[in-house]
């Protein structure tokens, strides 16, 4: 479990890179930390991890403060920056200086070369290693020391569609283990399909803090759409429910009713449907619009807030 | 690749800190497991012991000849004056590459006590280069000292020789520590290499220039001029500080750096 009380992180006298936040990262499901470029999410995990000491505040891991239990491997793996590695080192070196200095059995390094599926590749040097090979050996030094948290920045970041599925199930396996699984990114979609657990992070404050399905419901505007031919007794007969419908081109807009009832009403009516569906906001788009005013840079032409993309739930 | 993790038995439990022997290893295997160390420490060995056997080799008869207005003292060990940029180099790339790639947020996240990390490598890089240094300036000395004795100006090994050997090592160490602690407090190797040297190499020669006591003081307190007399059995600047208590005071300033390395690298993020 990870803590966080009023953590905040000042980098000089006016840049606040952590405004004072709380959140807490329960076990056995998998976590998503999200937010905008230059959000704070970066500067947090370093905080976790005993890096960056906090401005005020404080955060703890399993209780304690990081680093005040034994061999702080073992309680907490992380992966940083996937190339944070020496060039000219292998990885089973990488992975050997790093057992080693947490009393780790040097037999748990081919382990995890093997649970990442670099062992075909541990004697070669890291300079040498894709961007997702360098992902991979970050997570394998992560699990070295079989930690029961496990904290991933941006974890997908430079992978193949066949890596990220496997950072995917990899997450969500940790969690069904029972271990606390904090991951970060700004890639909404990737999140839609991995995290139980919402923590929305932008400008240093949490702007949401939830489950997946209680951030949708919140934040994600769902509607269904009507397509007939008799537009008008439908509209009226569907406002007559007290619900709203708005009539966008050839078709109505539903919000407040779900589809199942919106199809009863106008059968019941005899009235002819071409096309009932419910149309849910991304999680993309619902966390456009909450961070809109919390995005740093913004690219100001083309930014796709009101497109709405279809079915993208989960 | 298995997606099957499985949480894994093969690990026994700890209910205390693995320690210092952890830390030391750690920083062992790091040292080792890259080329560039390989490198650095060859080239200590070639150029300090080649070259003490190639000034050896030049010089032997015009040291032996009535001429000669040095000592064969100061020729036995010339080749770690070259050598010494080879420690400079050592001392840097132990520590800045790691904050060069970003790795140093792994190794202290490894090791959140920073004091240890430093304190490892310190005793790694210094011993390496004590046992080097010393080894290097025996070699030289058995290969230059040939040329010397077909001289008949041979040197035994004893006295001020011999304590040129070790003082090669103690040499070597000092300067590779003294770079490892500014390597700390900079971060960068470019940054790290080229102050060390300059302050060594450079500045060290540039002070004589000053009129002067000032001047005079200046070159027996720079940190490489302080340092070198123990290298040598006859040092060929006669300004510079005795071997002893030039070694203390080259000694001080590099415990100095290592204490503001140890201060800032346990104050600053990393």
């Amino acid at each position: 479990m990870i803590r966080a009380q009023a953590l905040t992180k000042r980098f000089g006298a006016d840049q606040i890179a952590v405004d004072g936040i709380d959140f807490t990262v329960e076990p056995g499901r998998v976590t998503g930390f999200l937010g905008p470029n230059g959000a704070g999410k970066s500067t947090t995990m370093r905080m976790i991890l005993g890096l960056d000491a906090p401005t005020s505040g404080r955060v703890t891991v399993n209780g304690h403060p990081y680093g005040a239990g034994p061999a702080p491997l073992r309680e907490i793996g992380a992966l940083l920056e996937a190339h944070a590695i020496h060039p000219g080192r292998s990885a089973r070196n990488h992975l050997r200086w790093l057992a080693a200095s947490n009393g780790i059995p040097v037999g748990r390094v081919d382990e995890v070369l093997d649970m990442v599926g670099l062992d075909s590749v541990a004697t070669r040097r890291a300079g040498k290693f894709s961007l997702g090979m360098g992902q991979r050996l970050g997570i394998a030094a992560a699990m070295l020391g079989d930690p029961p948290v496990v904290i991933l920045d941006e974890p997908v970041n430079g992978l193949d569609p066949e890596g990220i599925r496997w950072v995917r199930e990899f997450a969500k396996q940790l969690a069904a283990e029972g271990r606390t699984v904090f991951i970060s990114s700004h890639l909404m979609s990737e999140m839609a399909l991995m995290a139980d657990h919402l923590i929305v992070i932008g400008r240093g404050r949490i702007l949401a803090d939830s489950s997946m399905g209680e951030f949708m419901r919140e934040h994600a505007s769902s509607y269904v759409r009507v397509k007939t031919p008799t537009v008008a007794e439908a509209k009226g007969l569907l406002t007559g429910q007290g619900v709203e419908v708005n009539a966008v081109d050839d078709e109505l807009r539903v919000v407040g009713l779900d589809a199942s009832r919106v199809g009863d009403l106008l059968c019941g009516r005899g009235l002819v449907l071409h096309e009932l569906t419910l149309v849910s906001a991304s999680l993309e788009e619902a966390f456009m619009a909450l961070t809109a005013d919390a995005v740093e840079y913004h690219a100001h032409a083309g930014r796709p807030r009101d497109a709405v993309l279809e079915g993208a739930v989960r | 690749m298995s997606t099957a993790i499985a949480a894994t038995a093969t690990l026994p439990a700890v209910d205390r800190s693995p320690g210092f022997g952890a830390v030391l290893r750690a920083e062992w295997i790091k040292l080792i497991s890259v080329r560039s160390t390989w490198w650095t420490l060859l080239l200590t060995f070639v150029l300090g012991a080649g070259l003490t056997i190639l000034m050896c080799w030049g010089n032997a008869e015009w040291l032996a000849s009535p001429e000669a207005d040095e000592s064969p003292g100061s020729f036995i060990t010339w080749g770690m004056m070259i050598a010494q940029i080879c420690a400079v180099i050592l001392g840097a790339l132990v520590v800045t590459t790691e904050y060069g790639t970003g790795m140093v947020r792994t190794s202290f996240a490894a090791v959140p006590a920073r004091g240890k990390v430093l304190l490892a490598k310190a005793v790694l890089v210094g011993g390496v280069m004590l046992v080097l240094g010393t080894a290097t300036a025996l070699v030289g000395y058995y290969g230059g000292n040939y040329f010397l004795d077909r001289e008949g100006i041979g040197l035994a090994l004893e006295g001020d020789v011999l304590r040129a050997m070790y003082g090669s090592g103690l040499f070597l160490a000092g300067i590779a520590l003294f770079t490892l602690g500014l390597g700390f407090v900079l971060r960068h190797t470019a940054g790290t290499i080229s102050i060390s040297l300059a302050l060594m190499l450079i500045l060290g020669n540039l002070v004589m220039i000053i009129p002067g006591e000032v001047g005079e003081w200046l070159t027996k307190l720079m940190p490489g001029n302080a340092g070198s007399a123990i290298a040598a059995p006859v040092p060929f600047n006669p300004m510079l500080l005795d071997p002893w208590p030039g070694l203390a005071v080259f000694a001080a300033e590099t415990l100095v750096v290592l204490l503001l390395a140890w201060v800032l690298v346990r104050r600053r993020d990393a």
